[in-house]
């Protein structure tokens, strides 16, 4: 009996391949459009197909009895069946539905530029920022020949869409750094004081911002660090303004990097003739130390950046060149963070960080003496939560120090200081619809406690999927800032500025061709106003100034028609008014050009092993005020022009030659007139143009590395 | 006891049978793929692949032969963000697959050919960043077995490319290449199942050095 049940198993076994049952049907979406490629299959069997071209499939089987039919195909969703085998055959029509996935899913994209490594829907590439012509390897310098910012060639600031260079706000690893810029002699640009090549993600936001960023009006700017370094070695660069060190050294899990940097541009003032007369040529010595660390579920990250600038000019005054005051510059800089990211579970993700910033600047004006003194710590913790398929919320409080000191002997002596904590805290929903459409809503809650004023703004952006490569988005946003130091050291009272964001855009990206449109209408409010009298008091300040801003941004790259060139266009129009600061009446701010237009390009020739790349720049002319006429801000400069160009050439493997050129053909760039602040004898205010300091600034360098890895160089990051 | 010990050995022998249908299912459509070439050929060798793969969940032949199928897949399309797909498809199976078996040396080798993919769509702006993952992984793959002929003519083909790029000696990659061919001639595996592939391009990839 026993031998026969065995029997039987084995004849059941071997009988199996004889009767066979055909399956069959057709695969569809929700919209009835049939789906090609899907795999369909016995769940535990090799017994499958793939679905056709009309969505249909067919196979036999020779499996009997209870079995589990699964449809698959990436990006939608597992459909299961539970089917009964006989020697009949089984018809099935099969509904699958998209699956959401946060990584193909629609990127809202409104007001944002964002250079990434990870996915191919960036419209910027890390790289991109250090290899722009004209920019020589500043970050700004490079954003700035993106749609939304306006040439304001004075500062080197970002100025976006309307804007002034203090709303747009720097932050690295999501902590805030103040005093993002070198500081530079008057009416010259500064530099951004970090190095595009410390960054695997840059994210550049001209509005409509996530509610986790705050006191930023206009834009902000985040830094991504690297999350750890490839391999040992060692770089040394050589160049006309200096040169730098810099090693890095990896472990297990661990990386610590550490660069030296010196500058002084004496010897290159000596050879270059420059408008500014130079007692002592601008002289920095710069260190970063980076420190980071993998662990079990987490990552932590340490960045310090110290560093010290010494100049001294000599100015003749608008009324009489022959005689000139001193004005010598002494910068100390110090910023210190630490962050660290850690994965609670699949579905919760916690980033802190703590960030402390100090400068102190001693600024002497022949016999005038000023020491200000501003620092700034930032905690921060952030919640990411991973709710469902569809829900996510990102949740975190941040508080915000600020001490400042400014200590001044002119006439008079004294000190104004202050000290102002910021309390915020920010929520934010991220629904997922579908693949196509995302929603996401936030607030942001702000305490000012030296003020005593709270703030309750929201956010609001929504990104729609059109065809296979357009999106529309929309974006909602009130944003609010304090007032800048110079004004809060005398009034304590003042409310923060605001400002509110539209955006409406549509882009549209297809295998390394990018176009983006969008418009935007901003209003200011609460702006700082004050007149001309009495400026030391603090009621000669109130929040009562206003202003709007609306355009048009336009960019269009390709990096496709035409094989190793890549290039970019982009044009801005601008049409914006303030009354604010000491404007009689609302009038067109000095930073403010109707038109700004820019291409970049950037050509590889494999024959000689160089990358050459050239920008032309273009901003309409600039108001500026003229004391001698009736209307405030009623003259224009002349329109800036500049043609920039740079080639990168590679030695051999570890040795670059990098040259580049700004302003090759000369322009003789006008950003605005200085005027006397008296009338002379026959009732007239002399001027003096505000225009660069040189007509031509020309760079060489040369960045060798040391590796074991014979293929490591720095043309990726030329 | 008797009767225990036939059912084991019944069991046995349909485990066997059902092992034997594994390889000559694996075979045909390794078979396929030596015959594959448009996109959907590939598409349905993957899917062909991946119910094996996911039939037989400890087996690391059918997830590499997947990604190995994705891969050529990926190559005979045009799209960017497609290719960019079907590489993290690729690159899924193989991590799945590495995890069955840490020390196989052919299915680094092959994650290594997921990175050089990705240096392929564009070599100007990924190059710097894949090209060096691509040639650590062969060394890894060859660290793990220095006689495997796939991560020796890939790893030459890396280096190839490399030195062409910076107009550099290609001597030290053509080498590689041709120790990969005397590799070929003379490497067999104990597992039936184990990837063949390469000799026809190390062969094409020679004929270009000289």
């Amino acid at each position: 009996m026993k031998i026969g049940s065995v029997f039987l198993i084995v004849i059941l076994v071997s009988s199996i391949g004889w009767g066979q049952s055909q399956i069959s049907g057709t695969v569809t979406d929700k919209s009835g459009e049939a789906i090609i490629g899907a795999n369909i299959y016995l769940d535990g069997t090799y017994d499958g197909c793939s679905s056709t071209i009309d969505g249909s499939f067919e196979f036999n089987s020779s499996e009997k009895g209870n079995h589990i039919l699964i449809a698959s195909f990436i990006g939608f969703k597992d459909v299961q069946y539970d089917i009964v085998l006989s020697d009949s055959a089984v018809n099935l029509n099969i509904t699958m539905i998209e699956s959401i996935n946060r990584l193909e899913a629609v990127v809202i994209s409104a007001g944002s530029f964002t250079a990434g490594e990870e996915t191919n829907r960036e419209v910027l590439k890390p790289l991109d920022i250090a290899t722009t012509a004209g920019a020589t390897a500043d970050i700004a310098g490079a954003l700035n020949t993106l749609p939304g910012t306006q040439r304001v060639g004075e500062t080197g600031r970002l100025f976006v869409r309307g804007g002034e260079g203090a709303e747009t706000r720097t932050f690295i690893d999501g902590m805030l750094v103040s005093n993002a810029y070198s500081p530079a002699a008057p009416n010259t640009p500064g530099r951004n004081r970090f190095s595009p090549f410390m960054f695997s993600g840059t994210s550049f936001s001209t509005g409509g911002y996530s509610a986790e960023y705050g006191q930023a009006l206009s834009s902000v700017l985040v830094l991504k660090s690297k999350n750890e370094a490839l391999l040992n070695r060692t770089d040394v660069s050589i160049m006309s303004v200096g040169g730098t060190l810099s090693h890095v050294h990896k472990g297990d899990d661990w990386s610590v990097a550490g660069k030296l940097g010196y500058s002084n541009l004496e010897p290159y003032f000596q050879l270059a003739q420059q408008r500014i007369q130079w007692n002592k040529a601008p002289e920095t010595l710069e260190t970063d130390v980076i420190f980071r660390k993998k662990y079990d579920k987490g990552l932590f990250k340490f960045y310090t950046n110290f560093n010290r600038e010494v100049f001294n000019i000599f100015r003749p005054q608008i009324t009489r060149a022959d005689i000139l005051d001193q004005i010598d510059l002494n910068n100390q800089y110090l910023h210190v963070q630490g962050s660290n990211e850690f994965k609670v579970s699949d579905k919760l993700k916690i980033t802190s960080g703590l960030s402390h910033t100090r400068q102190n600047e001693v600024l002497d004006f022949n016999a005038d003496a000023i020491n200000e003194h501003h620092q700034t710590s930032h905690g921060k913790v952030v919640l990411d939560h991973y709710i469902n398929e569809k829900l996510n919320l990102k949740s975190g409080a941040e508080i915000i120090h600020t001490d400042h000191r400014y200590d001044y002997q002119t006439t008079e002596s004294g000190q104004l200081n202050y000290g102002q904590s910021i309390a915020a805290g920010f929520s934010e929903l991220d629904v997922y619809f579908s693949n196509k459409t995302v929603l996401r809503a936030g607030l942001r809650f702000t305490s000012d406690r030296l003020s005593n004023l709270n703030y309750l703004v929201p956010r609001l952006s929504l990104a729609q999927q059109v065809g296979k490569n357009g999106q529309f988005s929309l974006a909602y946003g009130e944003f609010n800032q304090a007032v800048r130091p110079e004004y809060l050291r005398i009034n304590q009272t003042l409310d923060h500025e605001k400002v509110r964001h539209h955006i409406a855009s549509y882009q549209w990206i297809k295998n390394g061709r990018t176009f983006r449109l969008e418009s935007y209408d901003k209003r200011y409010t609460n702006l700082i106003k004050f007149g001309t009298e009495n400026l030391n008091e603090p009621s000669a300040y109130t929040n009562e100034g206003e202003g709007y801003a609306r355009g048009l941004d336009l960019f269009f790259r390709d990096n496709k028609s035409v094989k190793g060139l890549d290039y970019w266009i982009s044009y801005s129009f601008l049409d914006s008014e303030r009354d604010y600061l000491n404007y009689p009446n609302s009038a067109v701010p000095a930073f403010a050009s109707a038109h700004n237009f820019s291409l970049v390009a950037k050509y590889f020739m494999q024959d000689i092993q160089s990358q050459l790349g050239l920008s032309y720049s273009y901003g309409s002319p600039r108001p500026y005020n003229d004391p001698n006429t009736v209307h405030f801000n009623s003259r224009r400069t002349r329109s800036f022009n500049d043609l920039s160009l740079n080639i990168s050439h590679l030695l051999n493997p570890q040795v670059i030659i990098h040259a580049s050129v700004t302003n090759v053909l000369g322009f003789d760039n006008v950003f605005g007139y200085e005027y006397a602040t008296q009338a002379n004898n026959e009732g007239v205010y002399q001027r003096r143009a505000i225009r660069q300091p040189a007509p031509r600034f020309f760079f060489v360098g040369i960045f060798i590395t040391f590796s074991k890895d014979k293929t490591v160089n720095r043309l990726p990051e030329l | 006891m008797k009767t225990f010990l036939l059912i084991i050995t019944t069991l046995a022998i349909t485990s066997f049978a059902s092992s034997s249908k594994y390889e000559q299912q694996m075979l045909k459509h390794i078979e396929g793929l030596n015959k594959a070439e448009s996109p959907e050929d590939f598409q349905m060798l993957t899917n062909a692949f991946e119910r094996i793969a996911k039939a037989e969940k400890d087996k690391w032949e059918p997830l590499y032969y997947g990604a190995y199928s994705t891969l050529m897949w990926c190559y005979r399309i045009s799209e960017i963000p497609e290719k960019d797909k079907l590489i993290d498809q690729a690159l899924e199976k193989i991590n799945t697959a590495a995890e069955l078996d840490p020390q196989e040396s052919e299915i680094v080798a092959l994650e290594g050919l997921a990175h050089m993919t990705r240096v392929t769509i564009d070599p100007a702006s990924r190059g710097a960043q894949y090209s060096g993952l691509a040639l650590q992984t062969y060394g890894k793959a060859l660290a793990l077995n220095p006689k495997n002929p796939r991560a020796m003519l890939l790893m030459g083909q890396m280096q190839y490319g490399t030195a062409q790029f910076f107009g550099s000696d290609t001597s030290e990659a053509c080498g590689l290449i041709e120790k990969a061919i005397n590799e070929f001639e003379t490497y067999r595996n104990n597992n039936p199942l184990a990837p063949v592939w390469g000799e026809d391009l190390a062969k094409a990839a020679l004929s270009r050095c000289q």
